[in-house]
């Protein structure tokens, strides 16, 4: 094994990282808000990854430019979810968890049938995008620029979101609501308004991710299995809630994913998340950044 | 107007009941097959053109039709009365168990008089076994590990090769071109951690060590991996003069993007089939896998041999769009093989059909494949089911391999070594 491997390992595990933080931070954010786990978080990716799909073959919109609207297009999305299923889901007198476990996973089995109903099972992928084919090589470390920019779009998701949880009354109502669901309501915050927009701005970053992954990767109506999989680990393993946990632990899962796949044969990669994750549960049951 | 939550749900419900209201209406004189394929899932798209084949094979079976295929003449089984044939389906999801629940469903449920499928080898296992145990034929129809028919199944049968003799066919291609003077000397294999892969691979380390060639990397990676990043890494390094992949779709279309972004281009592709035989594949990738080898069981080139191959082809291209491929090949002349059994065994039973089975004689040319014939040894393996090569040139298969049904010259390498340009390093 060559410096150049290890180097060429870590930086892509570092690119990926990066991708699986922004996947994983609209579900992180959701949780924490009000302990709702979206179970059709894949389903939503690869929603969005369809609908960038079709902004370039439709309107011939490249798929960075089409990132904001596909975002825009995925808060309306999720507000809608929340206010048309998991509003009512969370009426529920008994069982309230589970009734919110089933609405989800519901609507994730119905968006894949859907997906696979109007678009085929057919594996498609975006051909002509500005960024599809370069790749920078340096010293024979080859970084495609699809990633590069998906990583720096994900940087820059995370940049705005601190600044919009930190710094704005949106932010502080976020907070305030995720604290103590049932005080805000005595100061005059509308909690259904708070956890619409909360549902919104979830979807959304994963409507980005989604945007900037079909630049690089197949979409089909299954696309989002195996990804939502390493989402939940993700949040779990930066912590419920926190965004900052899910930034680090998306690049340890990257990290931890590439160094696994250097060491062992490449079928058990993820075995390495894994034991990272059980380990964390040992020493740190509420995950690396969590609060609870 | 204000919609309720409650108008929603009635809107719902009714849509569903019209849906399956006409679904299915039952007719009395047929005969019924129970298919398991992946109509749901990451393989959903090899299990909705299995249908189409299927549904295509069925016409042909059930209407008179004038191609020198068994039981196209006749409308229907006549055998049994002119009964027809119904291909009733079921969805794995990929999921060996649940093959084996829908197996079962099939044959205790709906009486089905024998099953076809199933898209993945590992899936085949378990619903061989679920047959067996009822004693119902199991027609393996493109699956192709060479563990299935060794299991000293009675009611297993396959008309198709098995990887072995891909394999083979692939190694021979190989002897082929080093007495023509081409540098062939190591090989890189990828596969995926299922039986399919598994098996493959394992038969290719063994013909590569009987035959004197050097496996530089054994890659076995996880099925529907969200990144192939380290797994490319590793073929890079090991740079080996041929990539034998054995991979389904997905995997198949992340390999060749990743192997793209990491600038790494073999010399040459030899793969087998699978993903590398799928329309949808060449779709997302074709512009980047200019030149790659594939084993295949079928070539349209036949077509200008056998009128039937370009018949049989434009009837499942008007139900699907596509034309015949490796697997949708090997699934229509599958559910031909088994209706002629039941034709011949003139009952439902299914030891009489597995006998009818067991006596099939048929030879190569009245089927749409370049096989010698069908003809089942006591394991139930055709073994006159020889396979061909066939290279991707500019956006279609031609056939290379072997030399008695080959239109074309082989590329060879499809990318020619740039030592020094692309800065690898054959460590």
């Amino acid at each position: 094994m060559t410096a150049e491997t290890i180097l060429q390992s870590l930086l892509s595990g570092l690119l990926t990282g990066l991708m699986y933080a922004l996947i994983a931070v609209g579900l992180s954010l959701i949780f924490g808000l009000m302990d709702v786990v979206n179970f059709a978080h894949g389903e939503f990716l690869m929603a969005a990854m369809y609908a960038t799909l079709g902004l370039t073959l439709v309107l011939a919109i490249d798929p960075i430019l089409s990132a904001p609207l596909i975002a825009a297009l995925m808060f309306a999305f999720g507000a809608l979810v929340y206010a048309g299923i998991i509003r009512f889901a969370m009426r529920a007198r008994t069982n309230v968890g589970m009734v919110q476990i089933f609405s989800t996973f519901g609507l994730a089995i119905l968006m894949r049938g859907l997906a696979q109903f109007f678009f085929t099972p057919d594996y498609r992928s975006i051909q002509h995008a500005w960024t599809s084919g370069r790749t920078f090589s340096v010293g024979g470390v080859y970084l495609p620029l699809p990633q590069i920019v998906g990583a720096l779009v994900s940087a820059a998701a995370f940049g705005g979101l601190f600044l919009l949880i930190k710094r704005t009354d949106f932010g502080k109502a976020l907070e305030a609501t995720r604290e103590d669901a049932g005080a805000v309501a005595l100061v005059g915050i509308n909690r259904n308004r708070v956890f619409m927009l909360g549902w919104g701005l979830g979807s959304a970053l994963v409507g980005l991710a989604g945007a900037v992954m079909a630049m690089f990767f197949y979409i089909y109506p299954d696309v989002g299995a195996s990804f939502a999989l390493i989402a939940y680990v993700t949040v779990a393993l930066g912590g419920f809630g926190s965004v900052f946990g899910a930034l680090a632990a998306g690049v340890i899962v990257g990290l931890v994913e590439a160094i696994t796949a250097m060491l062992v044969p490449p079928s058990l990669k993820s075995v390495g998340i894994y034991a990272v994750y059980l380990a964390v549960v040992f020493f740190r049951p509420r995950g690396l950044f969590g609060s609870m | 107007m204000k919609i309720s939550r409650r108008d929603v749900l009635i809107g719902g419900a009714a849509s569903l009941a019209a849906v399956s209201a006409c679904a299915r209406a039952q007719q009395s004189n047929e005969i019924v097959i129970g298919a398991l394929y992946p109509l749901s899932g990451a393989n959903a798209a090899g299990g909705v053109d299995a249908r189409h084949t299927l549904e295509t094979a069925a016409d042909v079976i059930n209407t008179s039709m004038d191609l020198d295929l068994p039981l196209a003449k006749s409308a229907g089984l006549a055998g049994l009365g002119g009964a027809k044939v119904t291909v009733l389906y079921a969805d794995h999801q990929s999921d060996p168990q649940k093959g084996r629940a829908e197996a079962e469903r099939l044959i205790t449920q709906k009486r089905v008089a024998a099953l076809i499928g199933a898209y993945q080898s590992s899936v085949a296992a378990s619903v061989s076994q679920t047959a067996e145990r009822y004693a119902i034929p199991f027609m393996a129809a493109e699956v192709s590990s060479p563990s299935l028919h060794r299991r000293g199944l009675k009611f297993f049968f396959r008309a198709a090769a098995h990887d072995e003799m891909f394999s083979k066919a692939m190694f021979d291609f190989f002897d082929l071109l080093r007495k023509k003077g081409k540098k062939i000397e190591t090989l890189s294999l990828f596969h995926e951690d299922t039986i399919f892969g598994t098996d493959s691979a394992m038969t290719q380390i063994k013909l590569a060590g009987e035959r004197g060639y050097k496996i530089t990397a054994d890659i076995k990676y996880r099925a529907n991996s969200p990144s192939l990043t380290a797994e490319v890494q590793q073929l890079k390094a090991a740079h080996a003069d041929v990539l034998m992949p054995s991979s389904y779709t997905t995997d198949g279309i992340l390999l060749v993007k990743t192997m793209a972004e990491l600038g790494y281009k073999p010399q040459a592709i030899v793969a087998q089939a699978a993903g590398f035989s799928e329309d949808s594949l060449y779709g997302a990738v074709g512009d980047k896998v200019e030149g790659l080898i594939s084993r295949s069981s079928f070539s349209l080139d036949l077509a200008a041999k056998r009128p039937s191959v370009g018949k049989v082809n434009e009837l499942f291209k008007a139900r699907s769009g596509k034309d015949l491929n490796d697997y949708t090949s090997r699934e229509f002349m599958a559910l031909l093989i088994l209706a002629d059994g039941i034709d011949r065994a003139k009952s439902t039973d299914g030891d009489k059909i597995r006998q009818a089975l067991a006596a099939t004689n048929l030879p190569g040319e009245r089927t749409i494949m370049p096989w010698k014939q069908v003809k089942f040894d006591e394991t139930g393996q055709n073994n006159d089911a020889d396979p061909v090569l066939l290279q991707y040139v500019k956006g279609k298969f031609v056939t290379i391999f072997p030399v008695q049904a080959a239109v074309a010259e082989p590329i060879w390498p499809m990318n020619p070594a740039t030592p020094g340009k692309m800065g690898q390093t054959a460590s």
